[in-house]
């Protein structure tokens, strides 16, 4: 009997708190997936059932052709922005102490609380025909005339590194915090090279914080919408951009949401795939 | 490569110059950002016409500043009015959520806490498009067999703060239970023992100590809502936040008053982004 | 029962299981008002357990807690009279000294000015007058002890729970506290309920001592009591330092026993516990390092139990030095305490001494560990 008293309000308690967390996930997240795989498998005109919207995909080349290019580029960028960040974070957590070391860290920080438009802004002046770097190209006599930067896959390149690099450098920071100096000492004072201690003592140590930059930086390269439009002009071709041509301007939200799950199958089998290399679990990377 | 171990000189600069130019190219286009927004001139690029207020100030003219552009105005106040509305509701989801996840078990607790991250990797703009189809289909089946037109499940401010908070509430989630993971269950105790009630144990203990994690949720959601571009953009509808406003202009061609306007985020979000850091260096 | 006014708790055979542990197996006893009660034992005896059953962290699984004459079973935690200074305290870090205090008064609705008189009375009865409005984090460790005390002591509880509140001090500071949580209990006249696994503190500070093991009371006494006539050779073990041997009875009268060491040593020994011993019986001896006299000549008188060994290590510790020595033929060893005589002072190893003491000190057991 006593332990009903205790029971019975946890019980409540349990549901209480259950409801708000299943009205947000079941309303807002799966609900309207279902929809959207039940949208991309009907025909619009009777309501059956067809592959059709697939098929187009396969069929018409700039389709699928822009999905695996915005894929290969998403890996690249993510790739890139790993090889960028490993050492400012290794610098950051190791090199850096105290007062220093915090102030350095949120200086970089600090730009990524800044709105990602006035980020891209911001290349767009410094990239364009008319834009500082031309300028300063023509002032210092290196180039003739103005010079294009803007609109190409470099720079759409450049955006989606600069727009994601926060996203990798702190959990590199976070992990490499955690891995104590005497590791590093000891691999040296018995005997390891520079190149020794990174590969056998520190990657190895960093791998959880690799993962998880490198899947949150490849989720929001992939998803970008404003990065490649603004920077890569009307060529960017980016799959998002499909997305929301079938369903803002097409109005072919059939089509629409067939590509939004293909973006979705990708975007699951490459973070599964990445898990299941290093052998992490997604709730720890994210969590 | 740590100091305590001694570098040749050389690998020192090299790394040293590498950790400059990092900060150049983060630096770089927020700092042509603000110095072009007193350009004296129409485009917000070379050449240099000279220095000016009248981004800013200008209230006629061939140059209209911020202060005086109703349009981007508005839509600053729709903005703050979105991002205030979507943080109530994400941090009350999220306070909830971080109880259930470190106060509970229950069958099925890790499945829904896999659920609970997965807003972290949908796209923003498929996020959106989701709510949108599905609200629509809402919409449309309300009005087909009950006559009801609910106007609030077509694009418009409701289904972006609705897109919004579907992903913020993570965010929010997992900051505060972070906090309320180092909580020590010792101390609710104790509020029991000296003669608490549980609901009043929670309310005189564990809330004030989980507030710096609220307060830093709210900073981070209200900054999150505020600039959010991908989730709003497919769910506005004829009033545009900030964001929208603001792509719509720089596609049209852009004024410095943009420049002008940027610069006011940066220095908000700057303050914010300080606020914030310093307070979880505090709590922790 | 003429006492019964008297009696703060009273545990009536309580047991709590866990779904395949027993942590609390069928315990009672009675705590007199105004005592300073200790549970001693080893971590995992249980002892943690019951004292949350007492302040309703937990449920028995049977048996039934009685306060001033009141079942508490079906009482929640905040509504028993009962208040505790936990492990690691507790304090309510997002509050200050005095909001910590009054939290208790503030929960019984007390009036404003009231409960800044009474903790301004409190913290100046623990010493710490004036240091309301400091945070937790300024104070010392002993200092926070204070707090957590006054904390619970502002409330007037009847029973005053303690889990093992000096485990995280530093030695110097334990041994003042202890003085300190003696003579303010004795101030307050509260009845203490203290839980430790440090034989030193319960015995300093108790009134009365259980001895628990395996979710049983072994013993229940006073320190005098379970020093000098321990009930099992768990208490005999477990409480003081001592020398201890297996051996076999050789030979046993009413009182008395001979036994044979595994290690070749032969003693008379005094029988107890209430189990009845035999020759060919396995035991226990436990004889104290400080019961055994050494001298560095032959006594003249013989006594009940007398080894001539040598010196095989000096262990020193200032006034808590001891010698463990070697008997020649068996090898058999010996720790017994360094008189702080002037004989002694050049002490060597391999030095003779000659080691007696009385078979009243040499106590037997029936061995239990391997069956008898």
């Amino acid at each position: 009997m006593s332990s009903l008293r205790v029971t019975s309000p946890f019980k409540l308690g349990l549901w209480l708190l259950l409801a708000p967390l299943c009205l947000w996930l079941v309303l807002l997240i799966i609900l309207p997936h279902l929809e959207l795989l039940v949208f991309s498998f009907t025909e619009p005109e009777d309501g059956s059932f067809t592959f059709g919207f697939y098929q187009e995909f396969f069929l018409e080349p700039l389709y699928w052709r822009t999905f695996v290019r915005t894929a290969v580029m998403s890996i690249m960028a993510t790739i890139l922005t790993l090889l960028i960040a490993f050492p400012v974070a290794f610098y950051i957590a190791k090199m850096l102490k105290g007062r220093s070391k915090g102030i350095v860290f949120a200086m970089c920080l600090i730009p990524f609380w800044v709105s990602e438009l006035v980020r891209t802004f911001g290349w767009m002046i410094l990239l364009r025909e008319s834009g500082v770097i031309s300028n300063f190209l023509q002032w210092s006599g290196m180039s003739a005339g103005p010079v294009e930067l803007l609109y190409t896959d470099a720079t759409i390149m450049l955006g989606l590194v600069y727009t994601s690099m926060l996203f990798m450098v702190v959990p590199l920071v976070s992990t490499l915090d955690s891995l104590d100096d005497s590791y590093i000492e000891a691999g040296y004072d018995l005997g390891g090279t520079n190149w020794n201690v990174l590969r056998e003592i520190v990657i190895p140590h960093a791998v959880p914080g690799i993962v998880s930059g490198c899947i949150i930086v490849f989720m929001l390269s992939l998803g970008n919408y404003l990065t490649p439009v603004l920077l890569g002009g009307k060529d960017s071709l980016w799959f998002t951009e499909q997305i929301y041509t079938q369903f803002i301007t097409r109005f072919n939200w059939e089509q629409g949401s067939a590509f939004g799950l293909l973006l979705l199958l990708l975007s699951s089998l490459i973070v599964w795939a990445g898990l299941k290399l290093s052998g992490q679990s997604f709730a720890k990377t994210m969590g | 490569m740590i100091p305590s171990i001694k570098q040749s000189s050389g690998f020192n600069t090299i790394y040293k110059s590498y950790m400059i130019a990092f900060f150049i190219f983060l630096a770089a286009p927020l700092m042509v950002v603000a110095v072009f927004s007193f350009n004296d001139s129409q485009f917000p690029s070379f050449p240099w016409q000279g220095f000016t207020t009248d981004w800013f100030f200008s209230a006629e003219g061939e140059k209209i500043g911020i202060f005086f552009d109703s349009e981007l105005l508005d839509s600053i106040w729709l903005s703050i009015g979105i991002a205030i509305v979507t943080t109530l509701l994400s941090i009350s989801v999220a306070c909830t959520n971080a109880f259930l996840f470190e106060r509970f078990d229950f069958p099925g607790k890790s499945f829904l806490y896999m659920l609970m991250l997965l807003p972290l990797v949908i796209p923003g703009v498929l996020l959106g498009v989701s709510i949108l189809v599905f609200s629509s289909e809402i919409a449309n089946y309300l009005e087909d067999y009950w006559f009801i037109d609910l106007e609030s499940l077509r694009p418009g401010l409701t289904l972006v703060i609705i897109g919004q908070f579907a992903f913020i509430t993570t965010i929010c989630t997992l900051i505060i239970s972070a906090r309320l993971k180092k909580f020590d269950r010792s101390l609710e105790e104790a509020a029991l023992n000296l003669g608490a009630s549980p609901l009043m144990a929670v309310f005189t203990v564990t809330v004030p100590f989980l507030k710096p994690a609220i307060v830093g949720a709210a900073i981070v959601s209200f900054l999150m809502s505020f600039e959010n571009f991908n989730t709003t953009f497919m769910l506005v509808g004829s009033d545009a936040p900030l964001t929208v406003a603001m792509f719509e202009r720089l596609r049209e061609g852009s004024t410095p008053v943009l420049n002008a306007i940027s610069l006011l985020l940066m220095l908000g979000s700057g303050v914010l982004a300080i606020i914030n850091i310093t307070m979880s260096k505090k709590s922790s | 029962m003429s006492n019964e006014t008297t009696i703060d708790l009273a545990c009536e055979n309580i047991s709590k299981h866990f779904s395949d542990f027993t942590a609390v197996d069928n315990i009672s006893f009675t705590i007199p008002k105004g005592s300073f009660f200790s549970i001693l034992g080893p971590s995992g005896c249980g002892k943690t357990t019951l004292l949350r059953m007492l302040a309703g962290f937990e449920q028995p699984s049977s048996g039934d807690i009685l306060i001033k004459q009141k079942s508490m079973v079906d009482v929640p935690p905040n509504k028993r009279p009962v208040n505790m200074v936990f492990q690691h305290l507790a304090l309510f870090p997002t509050m200050n000294v005095e909001e910590n205090i009054g939290y208790g008064l503030r929960r019984q609705s007390v009036p404003k000015n009231e409960i800044v008189e009474r903790v301004a009375a409190v913290l100046d009865r623990v010493g710490l007058a004036g240091s309301g409005t400091k945070r937790v984090e300024q104070l010392s460790g002993g200092q926070r002890q204070r707090i957590a005390l006054a904390r619970c002591l502002v409330l007037n509880p009847t029973l005053l729970l303690l889990d093992e509140p000096l485990g995280a001090l530093d030695l110097k500071l334990r041994e003042q506290m202890k003085i300190e949580l003696k003579l303010l209990q004795k101030e307050f006249g509260t009845t203490f309920v203290y839980i430790t696994h440090d034989q030193s503190e319960a015995l300093v500070m108790s009134d009365q001592i259980a001895v628990m093991n395996k979710g049983k009371f072994e013993q229940v006494g006073t320190p005098h009591e379970l020093y000098y006539q321990p009930a099992t050779a768990f208490v005999a073990g477990f409480v003081g330092d001592s020398n201890r041997w297996q051996g076999n009875i050789e030979s046993a009268d009413s009182a008395t026993v001979l036994v044979s060491t595994s290690d070749g040593l032969s003693f008379k020994a005094k029988i107890m516990g209430d189990e009845a011993m035999s020759a060919g019986n396995r035991v226990e001896i436990f004889v104290r390092p400080e019961a055994i006299s050494v001298n560095r000549t032959a006594p003249s008188t013989a006594t009940d139990n007398q080894l001539v060994c040598q010196v095989e290590t000096i262990l020193f510790d200032g006034a808590k030095s001891q010698i463990i020595a070697v008997e020649e033929e068996s090898g058999g060893k010996i720790t017994v305490t360094l008189p702080q005589t002037s004989d002694f002072a050049n002490l060597q190893q391999g030095d003779t001494l000659y080691l007696n003491w009385s078979t009243e000190q040499t106590l037997c057991f029936i061995d239990s560990s391997r069956g008898a």
